[in-house]
Protein backbone atom coordinates (compact mmCIF):
# COMPACT_ATOMS: atom_id res chain seq x y z
CA UNK A 1 0.00 0.00 0.00
CA UNK A 2 3.09 2.60 0.84
CA UNK A 3 3.99 1.82 -2.78
CA UNK A 4 0.60 2.71 -4.03
CA UNK A 5 1.03 5.41 -2.00
CA UNK A 6 3.87 7.16 -3.30
CA UNK A 7 2.91 6.92 -6.90
CA UNK A 8 0.05 8.78 -5.95
CA UNK A 9 0.93 12.56 -7.80
CA UNK A 10 0.43 15.22 -5.33
CA UNK A 11 -2.65 16.24 -6.62
CA UNK A 12 -4.30 13.15 -6.63
CA UNK A 13 -3.02 13.28 -2.72
CA UNK A 14 -4.48 16.46 -2.04
CA UNK A 15 -7.82 15.57 -3.57
CA UNK A 16 -7.92 12.25 -1.70
CA UNK A 17 -6.94 14.41 1.24
CA UNK A 18 -10.56 17.16 0.36
CA UNK A 19 -12.95 14.25 0.34
CA UNK A 20 -12.15 12.91 3.18
CA UNK A 21 -11.64 16.07 4.45
CA UNK A 22 -15.40 17.07 2.96
CA UNK A 23 -16.48 13.92 4.84
CA UNK A 24 -15.73 15.07 8.22
CA UNK A 25 -16.84 18.76 8.19
CA UNK A 26 -20.35 17.05 6.55
CA UNK A 27 -20.34 15.35 9.88
CA UNK A 28 -19.38 18.69 11.71
CA UNK A 29 -22.21 20.45 9.69
CA UNK A 30 -24.59 18.03 11.73
CA UNK A 31 -23.10 18.87 14.72
CA UNK A 32 -23.15 22.33 14.78
CA UNK A 33 -26.90 21.92 13.75
CA UNK A 34 -28.06 20.16 16.28
CA UNK A 35 -26.99 22.35 18.91
CA UNK A 36 -28.49 23.17 22.64
CA UNK A 37 -31.38 25.60 22.63
CA UNK A 38 -29.73 27.50 25.28
CA UNK A 39 -26.59 28.05 23.12
CA UNK A 40 -28.22 29.24 19.78
CA UNK A 41 -30.63 31.56 22.11
CA UNK A 42 -27.48 32.81 23.16
CA UNK A 43 -25.69 32.73 20.03
CA UNK A 44 -28.97 34.84 18.88
CA UNK A 45 -28.69 37.74 21.62
CA UNK A 46 -25.20 37.99 20.93
CA UNK A 47 -25.86 38.58 17.08
CA UNK A 48 -28.30 41.22 18.18
CA UNK A 49 -26.24 42.97 20.66
CA UNK A 50 -23.51 43.11 17.83
CA UNK A 51 -26.02 44.20 15.40
CA UNK A 52 -27.19 47.33 17.70
CA UNK A 53 -23.61 48.16 18.56
CA UNK A 54 -23.33 48.49 14.26
CA UNK A 55 -25.99 50.45 14.21
CA UNK A 56 -24.66 52.96 16.98
CA UNK A 57 -21.55 52.88 15.48
CA UNK A 58 -23.55 53.77 11.65
CA UNK A 59 -25.16 56.36 13.43
CA UNK A 60 -22.14 57.79 15.41
CA UNK A 61 -20.46 58.12 12.52
CA UNK A 62 -23.66 59.71 9.81
CA UNK A 63 -24.16 62.77 12.50
CA UNK A 64 -20.54 63.18 12.72
CA UNK A 65 -20.31 63.20 8.85
CA UNK A 66 -23.39 65.69 8.88
CA UNK A 67 -22.01 67.90 11.28
CA UNK A 68 -18.81 68.16 9.52
CA UNK A 69 -20.97 68.93 6.02
CA UNK A 70 -22.85 71.34 8.08
CA UNK A 71 -20.11 73.40 9.13
CA UNK A 72 -18.94 73.44 5.41
CA UNK A 73 -21.96 74.45 4.11
CA UNK A 74 -22.14 77.66 6.89
CA UNK A 75 -18.74 78.86 5.87
CA UNK A 76 -19.59 78.68 2.57
CA UNK A 77 -23.31 80.26 2.36
CA UNK A 78 -23.78 83.11 5.41
CA UNK A 79 -21.03 82.32 7.88
CA UNK A 80 -18.29 83.25 5.11
CA UNK A 81 -18.25 86.67 3.19
CA UNK A 82 -19.50 88.41 6.39
CA UNK A 83 -16.73 86.75 8.65
CA UNK A 84 -14.67 87.54 6.38
CA UNK A 85 -15.71 91.19 6.36
CA UNK A 86 -15.10 91.34 10.22
CA UNK A 87 -11.95 89.89 9.90
CA UNK A 88 -10.61 92.52 7.71
CA UNK A 89 -12.58 95.13 9.61
CA UNK A 90 -11.06 94.01 13.06
CA UNK A 91 -7.15 93.70 11.10
CA UNK A 92 -7.61 97.77 9.64
CA UNK A 93 -8.85 99.44 13.06
CA UNK A 94 -5.66 99.21 15.02
CA UNK A 95 -4.42 100.64 12.10
CA UNK A 96 -6.59 103.52 11.74
CA UNK A 97 -6.47 104.08 15.32
CA UNK A 98 -2.74 104.28 15.47
CA UNK A 99 -2.57 106.67 12.69
CA UNK A 100 -5.42 108.85 14.38
CA UNK A 101 -2.97 109.04 17.53
CA UNK A 102 -0.09 110.15 15.61
CA UNK A 103 -2.46 112.85 14.14
CA UNK A 104 -3.42 113.99 17.70
CA UNK A 105 0.22 114.22 18.69
CA UNK A 106 0.85 116.05 16.29
CA UNK A 107 -1.91 118.86 16.89
CA UNK A 108 -0.88 118.76 20.87
CA UNK A 109 2.73 119.12 20.04
CA UNK A 110 2.27 122.47 17.31
CA UNK A 111 0.02 123.98 19.57
CA UNK A 112 2.11 123.35 22.42
CA UNK A 113 5.39 125.02 20.53
CA UNK A 114 2.88 128.32 18.87
CA UNK A 115 1.73 129.13 23.14
CA UNK A 116 5.03 128.62 24.36
CA UNK A 117 6.39 131.12 21.24
CA UNK A 118 3.45 133.53 22.40
CA UNK A 119 4.42 133.84 25.94
CA UNK A 120 7.80 134.52 25.39
CA UNK A 121 7.00 137.06 22.69
CA UNK A 122 4.18 138.67 25.35
CA UNK A 123 6.88 138.61 27.67
CA UNK A 124 9.70 140.35 25.39
CA UNK A 125 6.96 142.95 23.96
CA UNK A 126 5.60 143.92 27.26
CA UNK A 127 9.43 144.68 29.40
CA UNK A 128 11.21 147.61 29.23
CA UNK A 129 13.56 147.96 25.87
CA UNK A 130 17.21 147.45 27.46
CA UNK A 131 19.94 150.76 26.65
CA UNK A 132 21.95 148.35 25.01
CA UNK A 133 19.30 146.98 22.27
CA UNK A 134 19.40 150.95 20.64
CA UNK A 135 23.69 149.50 19.84
CA UNK A 136 22.29 146.88 17.87
CA UNK A 137 21.92 147.66 14.27
CA UNK A 138 18.93 145.44 13.82
CA UNK A 139 16.69 146.98 16.05
CA UNK A 140 17.99 150.58 14.83
CA UNK A 141 16.59 149.32 11.32
CA UNK A 142 13.52 148.09 13.25
CA UNK A 143 12.65 151.22 14.68
CA UNK A 144 13.24 152.87 11.35
CA UNK A 145 10.90 150.83 9.16
CA UNK A 146 7.59 152.26 8.43
CA UNK A 147 4.70 151.15 10.82
CA UNK A 148 1.72 149.21 9.34
CA UNK B 1 -20.39 48.47 2.08
CA UNK B 2 -22.54 45.74 3.81
CA UNK B 3 -25.84 46.53 4.55
CA UNK B 4 -27.62 45.80 7.58
CA UNK B 5 -29.21 42.69 6.30
CA UNK B 6 -26.22 41.37 4.61
CA UNK B 7 -24.32 41.57 8.11
CA UNK B 8 -27.42 39.67 9.59
CA UNK B 9 -27.49 37.28 6.95
CA UNK B 10 -24.11 36.55 7.34
CA UNK B 11 -23.52 36.47 11.16
CA UNK B 12 -26.52 33.96 11.30
CA UNK B 13 -25.08 31.51 8.67
CA UNK B 14 -21.61 31.59 10.70
CA UNK B 15 -22.38 31.93 14.34
CA UNK B 16 -23.02 27.82 14.99
CA UNK B 17 -19.78 27.02 12.95
CA UNK B 18 -18.17 29.63 14.98
CA UNK B 19 -18.90 28.99 18.24
CA UNK B 20 -18.21 25.17 17.66
CA UNK B 21 -14.79 26.41 16.13
CA UNK B 22 -13.93 28.56 19.53
CA UNK B 23 -15.63 25.28 21.62
CA UNK B 24 -13.02 23.03 19.96
CA UNK B 25 -10.39 25.49 21.03
CA UNK B 26 -11.60 26.53 24.42
CA UNK B 27 -13.35 23.09 25.25
CA UNK B 28 -15.51 25.52 27.59
CA UNK B 29 -18.90 26.47 26.23
CA UNK B 30 -19.05 30.04 28.49
CA UNK B 31 -16.18 30.52 27.48
CA UNK B 32 -16.78 29.41 23.19
CA UNK B 33 -19.59 31.57 23.69
CA UNK B 34 -18.34 34.73 24.44
CA UNK B 35 -15.47 34.56 22.45
CA UNK B 36 -17.78 34.46 19.28
CA UNK B 37 -19.93 37.75 21.06
CA UNK B 38 -16.96 39.40 21.13
CA UNK B 39 -15.50 38.71 17.26
CA UNK B 40 -19.44 39.43 16.32
CA UNK B 41 -19.09 42.74 18.43
CA UNK B 42 -15.73 43.66 16.79
CA UNK B 43 -16.66 42.72 13.11
CA UNK B 44 -19.71 44.91 13.21
CA UNK B 45 -18.11 47.74 15.28
CA UNK B 46 -14.86 48.41 12.71
CA UNK B 47 -15.71 46.39 10.02
CA UNK B 48 -19.68 46.62 9.11
CA UNK B 49 -18.75 49.32 6.46
CA UNK B 50 -16.32 46.34 4.57
CA UNK B 51 -18.42 44.75 1.71
CA UNK B 52 -20.23 41.69 1.89
CA UNK B 53 -17.90 39.42 0.14
CA UNK B 54 -15.18 40.44 2.07
CA UNK B 55 -16.98 39.77 5.91
CA UNK B 56 -15.90 35.61 6.28
CA UNK B 57 -12.47 36.06 5.91
CA UNK B 58 -12.45 39.12 8.31
CA UNK B 59 -14.52 37.21 10.20
CA UNK B 60 -12.51 34.54 10.71
CA UNK B 61 -9.34 36.40 11.50
CA UNK B 62 -11.25 38.13 14.06
CA UNK B 63 -12.36 35.25 15.78
CA UNK B 64 -8.81 33.31 15.96
CA UNK B 65 -7.10 36.44 17.45
CA UNK B 66 -10.68 36.63 19.79
CA UNK B 67 -9.80 32.99 20.67
CA UNK B 68 -5.68 34.13 20.79
CA UNK B 69 -7.31 36.62 23.47
CA UNK B 70 -8.62 34.00 25.36
CA UNK B 71 -5.62 32.32 25.80
CA UNK B 72 -3.31 34.76 26.68
CA UNK B 73 -5.69 35.98 29.14
CA UNK B 74 -5.64 32.86 30.49
CA UNK B 75 -1.85 32.68 30.58
CA UNK B 76 -2.05 35.73 32.71
CA UNK B 77 -4.51 34.08 34.83
CA UNK B 78 -2.27 31.70 35.02
CA UNK B 79 -4.42 28.87 34.41
CA UNK B 80 -3.36 25.62 32.88
CA UNK B 81 -3.28 25.86 28.91
CA UNK B 82 -3.01 21.87 27.62
CA UNK B 83 -3.81 23.57 24.12
CA UNK B 84 -1.20 26.22 23.92
CA UNK B 85 1.33 23.65 23.62
CA UNK B 86 -0.20 21.65 21.22
CA UNK B 87 0.30 25.06 18.60
CA UNK B 88 3.98 23.88 18.62
CA UNK B 89 4.08 20.02 18.10
CA UNK B 90 3.17 18.67 14.51
CA UNK B 91 2.76 15.28 15.62
CA UNK B 92 4.47 11.79 13.52
CA UNK B 93 2.15 9.98 11.35
CA UNK B 94 4.71 6.96 10.97
CA UNK B 95 3.78 4.94 8.21
CA UNK B 96 0.33 5.10 8.61
CA UNK B 97 -1.74 5.35 5.00
CA UNK B 98 -4.33 7.67 4.14
CA UNK B 99 -5.56 5.85 0.69
CA UNK B 100 -5.54 2.60 3.27
CA UNK B 101 -8.43 4.41 5.01
CA UNK B 102 -9.75 6.42 1.89
CA UNK B 103 -10.11 2.83 0.33
CA UNK B 104 -12.08 1.39 3.03
CA UNK B 105 -14.44 4.22 3.34
CA UNK B 106 -14.92 4.02 -0.31
CA UNK B 107 -16.29 0.63 -0.37
CA UNK B 108 -19.62 1.86 1.40
CA UNK B 109 -21.49 -1.67 1.74
CA UNK B 110 -18.01 -3.24 3.90
CA UNK B 111 -18.00 -0.23 6.35
CA UNK B 112 -21.75 -0.72 7.40
CA UNK B 113 -20.58 -3.21 9.68
CA UNK B 114 -18.46 -0.65 11.63
CA UNK B 115 -21.17 1.77 11.51
CA UNK B 116 -23.77 0.15 12.60
CA UNK B 117 -21.68 -0.71 16.42
CA UNK B 118 -21.65 2.73 17.19
CA UNK B 119 -24.44 4.95 16.95
CA UNK B 120 -24.56 7.75 15.01
CA UNK B 121 -24.33 10.23 17.89
CA UNK B 122 -21.80 8.45 19.21
CA UNK B 123 -19.45 8.78 16.09
CA UNK B 124 -20.23 12.43 16.08
CA UNK B 125 -18.94 12.79 19.37
CA UNK B 126 -15.98 10.98 18.38
CA UNK B 127 -15.34 13.12 15.35
CA UNK B 128 -15.57 15.91 17.94
CA UNK B 129 -13.38 14.43 20.33
CA UNK B 130 -10.44 14.17 17.74
CA UNK B 131 -10.65 17.43 16.07
CA UNK B 132 -10.62 18.93 19.88
CA UNK B 133 -7.33 16.72 20.14
CA UNK B 134 -5.87 18.09 17.25
CA UNK B 135 -2.50 20.67 17.54
CA UNK B 136 -4.30 23.95 17.69
CA UNK B 137 -2.82 25.21 14.20
CA UNK B 138 -3.25 21.87 12.66
CA UNK B 139 -7.04 22.39 13.61
CA UNK B 140 -7.48 25.82 12.58
CA UNK B 141 -5.94 25.21 9.42
CA UNK B 142 -8.32 22.42 9.04
CA UNK B 143 -11.48 23.99 10.02
CA UNK B 144 -10.56 26.85 7.92
CA UNK B 145 -10.02 25.56 4.65
CA UNK B 146 -12.85 22.51 4.39
CA UNK B 147 -15.16 23.81 6.70
CA UNK B 148 -15.27 27.49 6.57
CA UNK B 149 -14.23 26.23 3.04
CA UNK B 150 -11.58 29.32 2.49
CA UNK B 151 -9.20 28.52 -0.45
CA UNK B 152 -5.14 28.65 0.66
CA UNK B 153 -4.42 31.74 0.31
CA UNK B 154 -7.41 32.77 2.30
CA UNK B 155 -6.79 30.32 4.83
CA UNK B 156 -3.24 31.98 5.35
CA UNK B 157 -4.56 35.34 5.60
CA UNK B 158 -6.56 34.63 8.02
CA UNK B 159 -3.96 32.45 9.78
CA UNK B 160 -1.58 35.20 9.31
CA UNK B 161 0.92 31.86 8.12
CA UNK B 162 2.20 31.18 4.79
CA UNK B 163 0.11 28.54 2.12
CA UNK B 164 3.02 26.20 2.30
CA UNK B 165 2.44 26.23 6.02
CA UNK B 166 -1.59 25.77 5.39
CA UNK B 167 -1.36 23.05 2.90
CA UNK B 168 0.98 21.20 5.60
CA UNK B 169 -1.18 21.46 8.50
CA UNK B 170 -4.34 20.71 6.29
CA UNK B 171 -2.76 17.19 5.44
CA UNK B 172 -1.46 16.56 8.88
CA UNK B 173 -4.78 17.01 10.58
CA UNK B 174 -6.54 14.84 7.67
CA UNK B 175 -3.90 12.19 8.15
CA UNK B 176 -4.17 12.26 11.87
CA UNK B 177 -7.92 12.35 11.82
CA UNK B 178 -8.12 9.67 9.61
CA UNK B 179 -5.64 7.40 11.72
CA UNK B 180 -7.49 8.57 14.95
CA UNK B 181 -10.81 7.23 13.44
CA UNK B 182 -9.61 4.21 11.57
CA UNK B 183 -8.29 3.19 15.32
CA UNK B 184 -11.62 3.20 16.81
CA UNK B 185 -13.08 1.61 13.78
CA UNK B 186 -15.07 4.91 12.48
CA UNK B 187 -15.83 5.18 8.87
CA UNK B 188 -17.53 8.06 7.18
Amino acid sequence: MKNQNTILSSSGLETLQARFALRVTAQLNEASRELPHDVTERLKAAREHALERARLARRAEAATQVQTAGGGVAALLGGGPRSDWWLKLASVLPLVALVIGFVLIEHVHTKTQISAAAEIDAALLADDVPPAAYSDPGFVEFLKAPRD
Amino acid sequence: MASEKELTDFLKSVEKRAFKRALYAVRDNEAALDIVQDAMIRLAEKYGDRPAAELPLVFQRILSNATMDWFRRQKVRGAIMRNFSDFESAGEDGDFDILETLEAQDGSTASESASDSVSRAQILLAIEAQIEQLPGRQREAFLLRYWEELDVAETAAAMGCSEGSVKTHCSRAVHALAKALKAKGITL
